[in-house]
This record gives C-alpha cells, sequence and structure tokens, in this order.
C-alpha cells in the first residue's frame, strides 16, 4: 500500500470513527429523554469532515466522501436518506470553493466555517422534515431549544477539540507536501 | 431552450433538487408502508450496527458503571423499603404461580390459543441514539434473525419506552414513546382502577416541558385519582395487553374546554438502561 491509500484510510477511519462518536455521545452524555425541552445534538462528524475539506484539495474525492457518509448517517441515525446525503456534499463544495479566500491553519476562520456550515445543516434538515411533515416544531422553537443549544455545545467542544483534530487532520494529509 | 440547457450549474440545481425530494419521499415513504427497508439498506445498517458495537460495548460498560455508582449513594434507604417488601412478594410469587397455572388449565379447556396478554420477550442492548431532533430512535442489536418484526412495543427495566419502527437483519430502530412524532407513537392504554370499571384512551402525546405522556380520548375521567398506574390495553392489536406505562400524574382539560386528557408520569427512567426487552405479542393476525 502506498502512503497516499494509506492516508485515505486512514481519513475515512478517523470520519468513520467521528461518526460513531454522534451516536455514542448523544446516547452517554446528552439523552435527554425525561425532559427534553433542549436538544443538543453533537456534529462532531461535521467537525471532522470540515477539517478535512478545509485541507484536501481534490472536489471529486471530497464528493465522494460527502455523498458515502452522508447515506452511511441517513440510513443509520435518520432512517430516511436524502438529508445529510444531499446537505453534506453541498457544504463541502461551498467551502472548497470559498476557502482560497480563508487563512489556513486559523482556529477563528475554522471556527466560523464550522459554525456557518453547522447552521446551514440544522437548518436545511429542519426545513426539509418540516417540508415532509416529520416535524410539527415551529421555528421559533426550533431556533431556541434545538439550534441555538445544539451550536453553543459543539462551538464548546470545537474548542477543547480543535488542537488534536486539527493536527490528526493535517497529519492525514502530508503526503501532498512530501509528494509535492 | 438551447441557452437553457447549457448552463451547467442550472442543470445540476435542479437534478440536486429533483434526486433530494424524490429520495426523501421514496424513503418516507418505505418506513411508513413496507415492514422493511430494502435489502441494500438493510445490509448496510447491519454492517454499521456491528463495527458500531465495538464502540458501544465499552461506553455501555462506562455508562453502567456510572449508573451503579449513583446507585451506592442511595443504598441504604433503598435497602430498608426493599426488605419491608420482600415478604410480599415472596408471598405474590407463589399466587402469580397457582393463577398463571388455572390460566393455563381453564385455557385449555376453552381451546384459546394465545389471548391478549400473551407474550414472550427478547432483550437487546442498544447501540447508539440518533444524533437527531425529530427521529429519536435508538439502535438495538437484534433484527429479524431474533424474530423482531415493526410496531413491536419495547419495555426498559421498568415500564413501557417506545416502538420498534424499522427493521433490519441484525438490528433495528425503536422510536422512543417520547417523539414528537404524530404518526407512529400512539400507544392504546387503559387506567387499571380498583373497580372493576375499565377506563381507557390513548396515550397519543409527550409533553416535553413536564416529561409527561398524554393520554387522550378517555372514555370517562371521573374515577381517576392521582397514582393509579397505567397500561397498555392490548386493543387494536398491535402491543399486548398489561404492559406497564406509568402513573397518572393528574387531568387537565385541553384549551378549549371539551375534552379531558390524563397526564402520565413514565414509568421507564429513560435514561439509565443500556438494554431493552422487546415485546413478541404471540396473538396471531397483527404484524
Amino acid at each position: 500500500m502506498n502512503i497516499k491509500t494509506r492516508k485515505i484510510v486512514g481519513q475515512v477511519l478517523f470520519i468513520l470513527f467521528t461518526f460513531y462518536l454522534d451516536g455514542l455521545m448523544k446516547w452517554a452524555f446528552l439523552n435527554n429523554m425525561n425532559h427534553s425541552v433542549v436538544i443538543i445534538l453533537p456534529q462532531i462528524m461535521l467537525m471532522a469532515i470540515i477539517m478535512l475539506t478545509m485541507r484536501i484539495d481534490d472536489r471529486r474525492q471530497l464528493i465522494i466522501y460527502g455523498i458515502v457518509f452522508g447515506v452511511m448517517y441517513d440510513s443509520y441515525y435518520y432512517g430516511i436518506i436524502g438529508l445529510y446525503t444531499i446537505l453534506l456534499p453541498l457544504v463541502m463544495v461551498g467551502i472548497d470553493h470559498f476557502k482560497f479566500l480563508l487563512v489556513k491553519n486559523n482556529m477563528g476562520y475554522e471556527l466560523s466555517v464550522y459554525f456557518l456550515s453547522l447552521t446551514f445543516l440544522q437548518s436545511g434538515i429542519y426545513l426539509l422534515e418540516r417540508l415532509l411533515q416529520q416535524t410539527d416544531t415551529n421555528v421559533l422553537n426550533f431556533i431556541t431549544y434545538t439550534l441555538g443549544p445544539t451550536l453553543l455545545w459543539n462551538v464548546v467542544v470545537f474548542f477543547i477539540l480543535f488542537i488534536p483534530l486539527a493536527n490528526l487532520s493535517e497529519w492525514l494529509m502530508k503526503y501532498r507536501r512530501d509528494s509535492k | 431552450m438551447q441557452k437553457f440547457f447549457s448552463n451547467k450549474k442550472l442543470i445540476i440545481l435542479m437534478i440536486l433538487i429533483i434526486v433530494t425530494f424524490g429520495l426523501l419521499a421514496v424513503t418516507v415513504n418505505i418506513r411508513d408502508k413496507k415492514n422493511t427497508p430494502p435489502f441494500v439498506q438493510q445490509v448496510g445498517n447491519d454492517v454499521v450496527s456491528v463495527v458500531g458495537g465495538v464502540f458501544a460495548y465499552p461506553t455501555n460498560a462506562v455508562k453502567n458503571a456510572t449508573s451503579e455508582f449513583s446507585d451506592l449513594y442511595n443504598t441504604y434507604s433503598e435497602n430498608k423499603r426493599l426488605k419491608s417488601r420482600i415478604g410480599e412478594l415472596a408471598q405474590n410469587q407463589a399466587k402469580l404461580e397457582v393463577v398463571q397455572d388455572e390460566n393455563k388449565k381453564l385455557k385449555q379447556e376453552l381451546k384459546l390459543n394465545g389471548t391478549l396478554t400473551d407474550y414472550t420477550t427478547v432483550n437487546a442492548s442498544v447501540l447508539s441514539r440518533s444524533p437527531s431532533s425529530w427521529q429519536s430512535y435508538l439502535t438495538i442489536n437484534r433484527g429479524q434473525t431474533s424474530g423482531i418484526k415493526k410496531n413491536m412495543p419495547v419495555m426498559s427495566g421498568k415500564g413501557l419506552i417506545g416502538r420498534v419502527i424499522e427493521v433490519d437483519k441484525i438490528s433495528s430502530k425503536v422510536e422512543l414513546i417520547s417523539t414528537d412524532n404524530e404518526l407512529n407513537d400512539k400507544f392504546a392504554a387503559e387506567i387499571s382502577g380498583s373497580n372493576n370499571k375499565n377506563i381507557t384512551g390513548v396515550v397519543s402525546r409527550y409533553d416535553s416541558s413536564t416529561g409527561d405522556l398524554v393520554m387522550e380520548n378517555v372514555n370517562s375521567t371521573k374515577d381517576i385519582k392521582k397514582g393509579q398506574s397505567v397500561i397498555t390495553s392490548g386493543l387494536g392489536g398491535l402491543t399486548p395487553r398489561g404492559l406497564y406505562i406509568g402513573k397518572v400524574y393528574g387531568i387537565k382539560k385541553d384549551n378549549y374546554g371539551m375534552t379531558n386528557s390524563v397526564y402520565i408520569t413514565p414509568a421507564a427512567e429513560l435514561r439509565n438502561f443500556t438494554v431493552v426487552t422487546v415485546i413478541k405479542s404471540s396473538v396471531s393476525g397483527e404484524n
């Protein structure tokens, strides 16, 4: 196995691990079933994917990651295919399109990109589910009880996990610099 | 027209929108109407759940350990209370055995194969919970191969927690009773009163601000007292009779003062459990 394949396997395992972490976090710590006024959704996979998107330049690879993990997320967690499957690649292509504007390796930039993507993703999911009558929550309740707490929690976690995650995704991309 | 089709981005956007809504509509329909998802999705979910088990077992172990730790705090008072119940329990168990035996003989006499109260159980451990606001699903590690079918009720240690909504080969999804979904989370219930009169209704809503289940369409609220226990009534055929849901907390009129809703404190501690029990009703004619 050459170095490139090995790094790609590493990237996939990294995303896969965060994929499971989302569900386990929700199950183990944020399992507010008896008093579910505030709903916090851990989005660590999105964190990993954005870290990688900021560093990978191959758009085709990004779209494949987005679709594969989007389908997995939808099928395993949501039971409805078409939410992450579409929105995740869209987010990734969007970041890839505008990332030439951003300074690499800057926590502030990555945080704001993550913040915007999370808002876009959650709002998109809300709109689609509302359209398909999977929920009857109104917009204000969605912003107050779901979007707000989710953003807050995830931004805090982003601060905590930024250094290890950024280093890991940097390392998972390193072969490009060596080969250049 | 020529110009329209030469715009690549517009076409991509159009295809994206069509694909999105197509996929969503098809999968929602399949989930609501078919008993199992398509084969490819089943296999995919099973593979993901098998690998997920590797991560889930240590998490569940930690979860068990922490809940044991918190149990340790109130062990003394609990022990005292439990000791006083032990004598009662032995007597009840003996009585139960006699009654069950009698029941079996009487059923044979009447040539009854299964009644609403008959069921068998399958234990399963929880792999994860969906990080989603409106699909509050648990993934469990049992599926079709263990005889699980869609719509079977699921209990944790103390009471009802939800219903199976998707079955794959070796894993399934359980929709929790505390979901906002209007379509699925309804259970036919009855309040077991001291007198023989049955009070029936439908547990149809979940009040997220108080954490109470709401029972609607109640036929009479006259004799309901706080603290009475609520069980499934077995009407409708999907759920066997006699699964414990919770205790009556209070009665409220709706906004128009037309109907009464009974608020129920759920018995299942919807937080600290790692194992659930799927109830297989043995009455035929339901799927």
